[in-house]
């Protein structure tokens, strides 16, 4: 049993229920225990655009509510998982601004040491969990769809940090599709932006980026689209209908969490999946139960 | 100083310039001066169709050290931040992390930033994260909220006052 | 009574305007052993110089200081002076009172004069303790060997053989020709390549002095300048070359035939087992490629090529041999390789036939390449109606090469030339450029002429090529615009850095040369010995050294031609005198020198458990003698005691 601190950021626990729950009900019977953080905050990462300091300052302070616990940490969303990686690499090659941060983290008891190792969906999966173990617990693959895969701009670059996959040719997400079954290939627009990072300040900007990727997915004729970003699932799935209205076209892509494929693949109860929150049309895929079935 | 923008008459600032790589220590070197301007950051910025975003510009303008116009300017905020500038630079360079360094310096000054960015830091001063727990909507149109899907509650820091003094103080404060 | 004398050279200001020369040569002239001291102008002219001879013989000196410049400048002047006069020439030393202290002192006179006596009190503290020394002579073998038959070599291989010198040219391809044989046609003149090429390949052929050696490769390089002794691998060819006519029936029967990637075409068209290259090759012979004929890789029971041999020239059971050659220099003219595209993932080279290599265009455009010159997509041979061109693919990169490519930019407008020569003139061109760089002779009349083609000049790089079902797209923003412009194409010609070519590290070990950090064989200095290595007698020629184009290697590979041909030319060479040397009675055998020498001069031997230096091959670099942990090795000219005194000299703090 390998314990790890779940570290949700904002996006996840706040409204990206479904990607909470499939993690919480999933991960498990791969023997990982997840510890809640329940003092922690925002990773920083959104404050970036405002000041630096306290970017790496929130940062640290979440790796050092981990490294209390003695744990290494987890971070589902991409956004967080770089701007955790970002801090820990900066203050291991700076030691000065480590001094100063542990300084403030000192007034709440906190220190941090930078010995917590930070995993994402993507590599816990793939490189720890690892594709054998993942193909043994499939109970129902899913060999009729064919999706194309989401990563997240932040999940892949920029890679003078270290990322779960590599920036220009990401091929992780695909292989743990065909794990559970699914075809997948590349396509074009494979690592184009979703928009979400403007969504607050250019909300039509936004979905116009978001409504174009799953048309370009859709018109290539995938399936669906499957994700391992909140803020990609976010746009590409909550907000799909209104990406549609910004760019005029009709779009009914199913969009996934991954995990909530693995989860269906190895036959959990779909309503413990969060399935019923995806706001795309997932329940046009046959083996998506309707939300009336669900209950 | 021998140079000057003949149309709006603005000269470079050295100070400023310097303030870039400042706000920038401790992460990659960042320092707009080696960029050739090959362009190749804007050829494939997600930001420029829609939002004019023009890295390579920003570089350009950001190493001859015409920064207030850039600090003033809103082209800043619309970087969607996807990284792939940084990725692709020949130079090994990082027009992302200089916007960034450049919307810091807006902050510091006292612009007014975009309200999306203003509301995120207030959430985040107030308790600790950039949005409050929503109810979301299933697809049959029903509200859900986290304890309805049996999650337990969102964390938060026991002592918010605390931290938020903190953040206050961090905020003032540069990596330098 | 013989001693000392000291000579202070002004420099005419450099070093006058700084140091007080006349105070400098009062305070010389009282120290021990000194007996004269003096001062002049300039010490290198020919008064100087004859100052310094009369004084030798007027105050009956045995030992000579010069007070002056850095002797890299000036060291051999003043000791041929000092030869001239009846002295060893190792009776001499040079203080460098000029680049080591007046030029970097120039606003302190009074210290920079102290300093200036320090260096001088240090040469003469030398100088007692100096003594005569021999340099040794050793025979020159007047042949040469050339590695690497491109143009480079061709070229250094007939000037030499020009010049009576016996020559060996050793390229590990089977036909002479190299890169330039796959050209079409070269810059800015349009020259048809192998129309210029190919008669200097027959008459390398045709040279009696040129012994030709393809399908070969250096396997070991020992000896040194004057007397290398070298092992060449011939591969095995499998085709007795006497009898081969080049007729061709063999390849025709061959079962391989049409199923072995081309390397000459770029891969763009298959060859069989048994192969020439290309039909001007040089030897008109063929080869057969052992790791895909069904005979020799896997069952032996082909005997196609055998059965239709008229000549009875296939040999199978051909073997690789050693050839070993004696020289007394060598030239490198190993050549360039492209950089793989696929470095550079977001350019899509790979996933689509219609995303090519200039390369690939040249074989394409060429009327003896694999479409007959013809220009149709590689993907589906449709009509090409849009090429566009990516310059810098890899080149002035920080993560893979920094430096330019030197022939991208130029070679691309060539193409638009040919491009427009071959097809209808409403094809569009674009050429995506950083810079244009056409610094050559007549290469920016050129670009000018170029310009003229109606081709679309985008100043951008795109950040993705992307292939859609019909066409391959790129997005580009031109800077000179300030717009986004989305192209469409049906061949994307991407640009590739260049690498030194695939071996060159071994090779550079094997002879015992330096690489510079681009990993080019690195020149002695970049300015003024750009051909010579810093190992004495081997050259470097052409794109081994750096990208160039072929005006520039051409006139290197004269230019290391002549400068190897001035170590043939002599009877005998001699060694540097100050060398190291080992006392038998103190080595202990502990062998540390062997490993820190770079030019492989010491040897233990086993007998007397001791280390053994072979004089010709020690350079003097003194890396054995300050490692040596007893004290066994000397270096001759720069003794222990001497720089000992030296030391105590310099850090004699000054009276008052």
């Amino acid at each position: 049993m390998k314990e790890l601190g779940l570290y949700l950021g904002c996006v996840i626990p706040t409204e990206q229920y479904g990607y909470e729950m499939s993690i919480r009900e999933v991960l498990p019977k791969f023997d990982i225990e997840l510890v809640d953080l329940e003092e922690s905050t925002c990773c920083g990462a959104p404050l970036r655009n405002v000041n630096m300091f306290t970017t790496m300052y929130l940062s640290a302070r979440n790796m050092a509510l981990c490294e209390k616990k003695g744990i290494d940490l987890y971070a589902p969303c991409p956004i967080c998982h770089l701007g955790l990686t970002e801090a820990k690499e900066s203050l291991e090659e700076n030691p000065e601004l480590k001094d100063k941060i542990n300084s403030k983290l000192e007034e709440e008891d906190l220190q941090y040491e930078g010995s917590t190792e930070l995993y994402h969906t993507l590599d816990l999966l793939h490189d720890e969990i690892g594709l054998d173990e993942i193909e043994d617990q499939v109970e129902e693959p899913l060999d009729d769809l064919t999706f194309a895969a989401h990563y997240g701009c932040n999940t892949i670059r920029p890679n003078d940090l270290d990322r779960p996959d590599d920036s220009e040719n990401p091929q992780k997400l695909e292989e743990l599709m065909e794990t559970i079954g699914i075809g997948t290939e590349d396509y074009p627009e494979k690592l184009d932006c979703c928009g979400g990072q403007v969504i607050s300040d250019h909300n039509e900007s936004a979905l116009t980026k978001a409504g174009e990727k799953i048309e370009a997915v859709q018109d290539q004729g995938f399936d669906g689209l499957s994700t391992i970003c909140p803020w990609g699932h976010r746009m590409l799935d909550s907000k799909q209908d209104s990406a549609a209205d910004t760019i005029g076209e009709s779009l009914d892509l199913p969009v996934m969490y991954y995990i909530q494929l693995l989860g269906v693949a190895m036959g959990i109860e779909q309503s413990r999946l969060g399935l019923e929150l995806n706001l795309s049309p997932v329940d046009n895929l046959e083996a998506i139960e309707s939300i009336e079935e669900a209950e | 100083m021998s140079l000057i923008d003949l149309t709006s008459m603005a000269e470079p600032d050295e100070e400023e310039q310097e303030k870039i790589e400042e706000t920038l220590e401790g992460l990659k070197e960042d320092i707009p001066d080696l960029c050739y301007q090959c362009g190749k950051c804007t050829s494939g910025c997600e930001a420029f169709i829609l939002l004019e975003l023009e890295p390579h510009s920003i570089m350009g303008k950001s190493k001859a050290g015409f920064i207030d116009e850039l600090v003033n300017s809103d082209e800043i905020w619309t970087c969607m931040q996807c990284f792939k500038c940084q990725e692709r630079c020949p130079q090994d360079l990082s027009p992302v992390r200089v916007i960034f360094a450049l919307k810091n310096l807006a902050v510091a000054a006292g612009k007014e930033i975009p309200s999306g960015y203003q509301k995120m830091l207030q959430s985040v001063l107030g308790n600790g994260l950039i949005q409050q727990p929503k109810e979301v909507l299933n697809r049959a149109n029903e509200t859900r909220k986290r304890e309805d899907l049996d999650l337990p509650p969102v964390p938060e820091p026991e002592d918010m006052d605390k931290v938020q003094q903190i953040l206050m103080k961090a905020t003032q404060e540069k990596l330098r | 009574m013989s001693g000392i004398g000291v000579f202070i050279c002004h420099c005419g200001s450099n070093i006058a305007g700084t140091v007080d020369v006349d105070e400098l040569t009062e305070y010389a002239s009282d120290l021990n052993g000194v007996t004269f001291a003096t001062n002049y102008k300039y010490m290198c002219s020919d008064p100087g110089q004859e100052l310094i001879k009369d004084s030798v013989e007027e105050q009956d000196l045995d030992s000579v200081v010069v007070a002056a410049c850095s002797p890299r400048m000036h060291e051999e002047t003043f000791q041929a002076v000092v030869e001239d006069a009846g002295l060893n020439p190792y009776r001499f030393q040079m203080a460098n009172i000029r680049e080591q202290c007046s030029w970097v002192h120039s606003d302190d006179m009074e210290k920079a004069t102290e300093k200036a006596k320090h260096l001088v009190e240090m040469s003469v503290e030398k100088s007692r303790l100096s003594e005569d020394l021999e340099k040794t002579e050793v025979d020159v073998n007047s042949d040469a060997l050339v590695i690497g038959g491109g143009i480079a070599g061709i070229q250094s291989a007939l000037d030499l053989a020009d010049q009576g010198k016996k020559v060996y040219l050793v390229e590990r391809e089977p036909s002479i020709g190299g890169k330039m044989a796959q050209l079409d046609k070269t810059f800015p003149t349009l020259d048809c390549s192998s129309c210029i090429l190919t008669p200097k390949m027959t008459d390398v052929a045709r040279n009696p002095n040129i012994e030709l050696l393809t399908y070969s490769e250096v396997e070991e390089v020992d000896g040194s300048v004057g007397d290398f002794e070298v092992k060449v691998k011939k591969k095995a060819t499998y085709v007795d070359w006497d009898k081969c006519t080049a007729c061709g029936d063999c390849a025709e029967a061959c079962r391989r035939s049409g199923n072995v990637e081309d390397e000459f075409n770029e891969g763009l068209d298959n060859r069989g087992a048994i192969y020439t290259p290309f039909p001007q090759a040089v030897p008109a012979a063929y080869t057969i490629d052992s790791e895909v004929c069904i005979s020799l890789e896997y069952d032996g029971t082909c005997t196609s090529c055998r059965e239709v041999c008229e000549l009875d020239a296939i040999d199978l059971d051909d073997e690789d041999e050693i050839v070993e050659l004696n020289v007394g220099s060598i030239i490198v003219a190993t050549g360039y390789d492209l950089m793989d595209p696929e470095k550079i993932y977001e350019y899509g080279y790979g996933k689509s036939k219609d995303i090519i290599t200039n390369l690939e265009l040249e074989r394409i455009i060429d009327a003896s390449g694999p479409t007959d010159g013809e220009i149709h997509r590689l993907s589906d041979g449709e009509d090409v109606e849009s090429v566009t061109f990516i310059l810098c693919v890899g080149s002035r990169d920080e993560e893979l090469q920094s430096y330019c490519c030197r022939i991208g930019c130029m070679g691309a407008l060539k193409h638009v030339h040919l491009l427009r020569d071959h097809l209808d003139e409403d094809v569009d061109i674009n050429i995506c450029y950083t810079d244009i760089r056409s610094f050559g002779k007549g290469y920016e009349e050129f670009y000018r002429r170029t310009r003229d083609l109606d081709v679309n000049f985008v100043r951008g790089r795109p950040s993705e090529v992307n292939v859609q079902e019909e066409k391959v797209e790129l997005n580009v923003f031109d800077t000179t615009m300030d717009k986004l412009l989305q192209v469409e194409s049906d061949l994307v010609v991407l640009v590739p850095a260049l690498l030194p070519s695939e071996g060159t590290e071994e090779l550079s070990r094997q002879l015992r040369i330096t690489r510079s950090s681009d990993g080019f064989l690195q020149e002695a200095h970049p300015k003024l010995r750009p051909m010579d290595t810093f190992t004495n007698g081997i050259f470097i020629a052409g794109c081994c050294q750096g990208p160039k184009d072929i005006p520039d290697s051409v006139s290197q590979a004269s230019g290391a031609a002549a400068k190897a041909s001035t170590i043939l030319s002599k009877d005998k060479l001699q060694s540097e005198a100050t060398i190291a040397s080992i006392d038998d009675d103190i080595c202990s055998g502990c062998k540390m020198c062997i490993s820190v020498c770079p030019y492989d001069a010491i040897e233990y031997n086993e007998e007397d458990e001791v280390a053994e230096i072979t004089d010709v091959l020690c350079m003097g670099c003194g890396s054995c003698a300050s490692l040596c942990p007893t004290g066994a090795i000397e270096h001759k000219g720069f003794k222990d005691e001497m720089l000992e005194a030296m030391i105590d000299a310099g850090l004699t703090e000054e009276e008052g």
